[in-house]
């Protein structure tokens, strides 16, 4: 059993022992497969004609996404009792993360199975189910979610589409124009948000065909080309009301819920393009020859691999450590009870702040990872025959949508402060106690007989200091907190990377054991690289935090503060680094999968 | 009709290779393992002569470490309906001979209509143990199949043959196949059958009970071949160049002989 009893936004206050964790190295043979089976079909059917998706052949992605229904991948999280799997959370992460190289086939799997087919497995009725669950789990309908309106995107309960119930009840009527619909050229179904009389906001699952549908063109993008994306338009569109979907004015826990685990497995997703990107850096870095030498063989170059190798095993040891905290979760839920999916989202709810976590620093490594790319292919970069070019721009998009990065990042310390307030977190009492350790000298000793002692007294201080810059921010603003987003920004940087670095730390003291020699050589590099650029991020945004919300002694003592519970002995990073750059590019690939 | 089918698990073949302290064999530290090539299509002809019989039973058998049950899993969930693991952890030092000889003391009293297995192994690449298993069984065998059918206990299989040749053969069963590539498409294990899988039979035995042969080969030393010379760049003008490219073309090679 993993840290199950670990609450949401609980990592700040506490600290977690490594048997805790779930991490990659503990999949089953049945999840490898998983994985190898995905991996297999996407490089056998789906890569070879990426640029035939690109080109909005669509046919070719519906016909994917039946290869993809007959090989079981649409029916991972589906209940049993209508033909789907129901596998636990780190199984899907794995399978999003190896369709993710497959770039715009991706976005049509992941709003599929996602958006698309969750909003009915959680909330659909029995009779709703059996009427359209077996279609979107055998891929015979695709589906699509449509939320967002050209005058509501991050402020998504603004929408104006309109239902009204018919004169003689049978039918809501819906009206309204839906805008950025992932899917929308080809999907059968469109689970449709709009307010009842304009004011109770309410799910609708709407089908393709129904009166008053009407799928606007595709929409000309920057990246993931070969996705669809349209407007769809209601025009006195006639629902029946048997499709209304879950309750009357609660569409705003279908929409948000679905969003959790969204951002959760986007956070997987973006990992495996992540990898892959780096992959196709690497190889050319050492086909790559200037001044008579690799690529390879340039510091300049290798600080990138390197960096780019500790950032990624950073995402992955977040993402699966988050499908373990909610695999755990999840599995406390009896099956057989009545109210099990108002449980299950309960469950999911609870990782809220993770999840946001999850969205925003796996993209932003994604976002890194084909900056860099394109850099090391250099002029080849930005030419459209290489695949550095489809990387770079088919990342774009990940910080924007399930949320904008800026979104989630409100979220995580939004979210956090609203459990201290509703008394679900102690972080009062523990806020106190950080500013007890900042006004008391520490002259603590490192225990090196401690796995990773420096990196684990570096997490304590961080928490420490990420209580106490929480705290002045409360104490100062109060209840307004949340409408100082500079400072929620910064406090959103430091939640985020203390959960990275933490799940790095564990995944790596966990792993070590089973690892030869050279691979613990290289989790110990990818540690240490890792924890001096998280120690360095909270340094910057503590201090700006600080600067923000206070001033004269009281900003002093807080900045002194920075300097202590920041402070990380980084010795032998060069030599870490290239360690990593040097193991990478001999093995030509991403060092930890 | 009973089937059996043998695989082995090797490395990934993209894998960066070294050779191991004691210089006989690869350092297998640090490699990602997979299904040899040749026994996935083995695997999928089974699977396909079962389903076109309608009735039969398969069973997948490998020999090696505890690590091998990984690969003998995906075989399961390919459609075989049991494995049988010959637990050795020294499998990699065997030579041919003696790896025929633990598959044919299974195989002895089982009655196996058709027996299955790649016609080599990336790693070793021997390419004997089929044909060694079949000789020792009292078997037919054939060799390098790219087609397969089956009537009436009669198969009719095509062969590759050197120079592009192929040669058709039918044999009664009971006989042994090996497989090439362009038998078949393997299929990808469905998450379904992965997870259905789970509950097949898979017993390990120890390859002591087993093994029947001995050494008789020994691998002495094992090495990278030597890096050739580097190419010749030829410079100047192009007609010169052409009529030298073509002295060279004729001197050293033979693609501008008749």
């Amino acid at each position: 059993m993993a840290e199950a009893l670990l609450k949401g936004g609980e990592y700040l206050i506490t600290e977690t022992k490594c048997e805790d964790v779930f991490t990659p190295e503990d999949f089953s043979d049945e999840q490898r497969q998983f994985g190898e089976t995905t991996q297999q079909f996407i490089a056998g059917e789906i890569l070879p004609r990426v640029e035939e998706i690109d080109a909005q052949n669509f046919d070719i992605v519906v016909d994917g996404m039946r290869q993809c229904g007959e090989l079981g991948l649409l029916m991972m999280d589906a209940p049993e009792e209508y033909g789907g799997l129901d596998l636990d959370k780190a199984s899907s992460m794995l399978v999003a993360e190896r369709i993710a190289v497959s770039g715009s086939f991706s976005v049509a799997y992941a709003a599929h199975t996602g958006i698309g087919t969750l909003p009915l497995i959680y909330y659909g009725t029995h009779e709703q189910k059996e009427k359209y669950l077996e279609k979107l789990i055998t891929g015979e309908w695709c589906a699509a979610y449509c939320l967002t309106e050209p005058g509501a995107g991050s402020d998504a309960l603004g929408g104006q589409a309109s239902a009204v119930l018919s004169e003689d009840g049978s039918h809501y009527i819906l009206n309204g124009t839906k805008q950025f619909i992932t899917n929308g050229g080809f999907a059968r179904l469109f689970t449709v948000f709009a307010k009842i009389d304009k004011v109770h906001f309410t799910a609708f699952l709407v089908e393709r065909d129904f009166e008053g549908l009407t799928i606007g063109p595709e929409e000309k993008k920057l990246g993931i080309k070969g996705s669809s994306t349209t407007p769809v338009a209601l025009e006195n569109c006639k629902v029946p009301v048997d499709n209304l979907l879950g309750e009357i004015g609660k569409g705003h826990k279908i929409a948000f819920n679905v969003l959790n685990v969204g951002r959760f497995k986007l956070g997987a997703a973006v990992t495996g393009a992540a990898k892959a990107a780096l992959e196709t850096g690497i190889k050319y870095a050492n086909e790559r020859t200037q001044f008579k030498r690799k690529l390879s063989s340039f510091g300049a170059i290798q600080e990138k691999i390197a960096d780019l190798n500790a950032d990624i095993f950073a995402s992955e040891s977040l993402v699966y450590r988050l499908a373990g905290l909610l695999d755990d979760k999840l599995a406390t839920i009896d099956k057989g009870v009545e109210d099990y999916y108002v449980q299950y989202q309960k469950g999911i709810e609870e990782y809220a702040p993770e999840c946001a976590i999850s969205k925003v620093f796996c993209s932003e490594v994604l976002a890194r990872t084909v900056d860099e790319v394109v850099q090391i292919y250099g002029g080849y970069g930005y030419v459209s025959e290489y695949p550095a070019e489809r990387f770079y721009r088919d990342e774009r998009i990940n910080r924007i949508f399930e949320g904008t990065n800026e979104i989630n990042r409100l979220l995580i310390p939004g979210m956090i402060l609203r459990k201290a307030m509703k008394g679900e977190l102690p972080l009062q009492a523990e806020a106190m106690k950080a500013f007890e350790a900042l006004m008391t000298p520490s002259f603590d000793d490192l225990d090196e007989s401690v796995v990773f002692a420096a990196e684990k007294a570096l997490l304590a201080n961080l928490k420490t200091l990420f209580l106490i810059l929480a705290g002045t921010g409360v104490q100062k603003f109060m209840d307004k907190i949340a409408d100082e987003q500079e400072i929620m920004m910064a406090a959103a940087d430091i939640a985020i990377q203390i959960f990275a670095l933490e799940s790095t730390v564990l995944r790596a003291e966990k792993a070590l054991t089973g690892f030869n020699e050279r691979k613990q050589a290289l989790v110990r590099a990818a540690v240490k690289v890792f924890a001096f650029s998280a120690s360095e991020i909270i340094a910057t945004a503590a201090r700006k935090g600080a600067f923000y919300v206070e001033e004269g002694d009281t900003l002093t003592m807080i900045l002194s503060g920075v300097r202590r519970f920041t402070k990380y002995d980084a010795s032998g990073l060069l030599a870490a680094k290239k360690l990593l750059a040097e193991a990478a590019c001999e093995d030509e690939k991403y060092l930890f999968s | 009709m009973k089937i059996l089918v043998c695989i082995k698990q090797v490395p990934d073949m993209e894998s960066k290779f070294k050779v191991d302290a004691a210089g006989t064999w690869y350092d297998t530290s640090d490699l990602a393992w997979r299904m040899n090539e040749y026994d996935e299509y083995a695997v999928e002809q089974a699977v396909r002569l079962k389903e076109q019989l309608g009735q039969g039973d398969i069973t997948v058998l490998s020999i090696g470490s505890d690590k091998v049950k990984e690969t003998m899993k995906k075989a399961l969930a390919m459609g075989c309906d049991r494995g049988l693991h010959v637990s050795d952890d020294q499998a990699a030092g065997k030579e041919p001979l003696q790896i025929a000889s633990v598959i044919a003391a299974f195989a002895q009293d089982k009655g196996f209509d058709v027996i299955f297995t790649g016609m080599q192994s990336q790693d070793r690449g021997s390419g004997q143990v089929g044909v060694l298993t079949a000789e020792i069984l009292g078997m037919p065998s054939v060799t390098t199949i790219v087609d397969f059918s089956c009537d009436g206990g009669v198969v009719s299989a095509k062969r590759e043959l050197e120079g592009g040749v192929k040669a058709r053969v039918k044999v009664n069963t009971p006989a042994l196949f090996t497989c090439q590539l362009g038998l078949n498409k393997p299929r990808y294990p469905t998450l379904p059958n992965i997870m259905k899988a789970k509950k097949k039979e898979l017993l390990s035995v120890p390859v002591a009970e087993l093994l029947r042969a001995d050494a008789r080969q020994q691998t002495t030393k094992l090495y990278f071949p030597e890096k050739k010379g580097g190419g010749i760049v030829l410079e100047g003008d192009v007609g010169e160049l052409a009529d030298r490219l073509v002295q060279i073309l004729q001197e050293k090679t033979t693609v501008l002989s008749r």
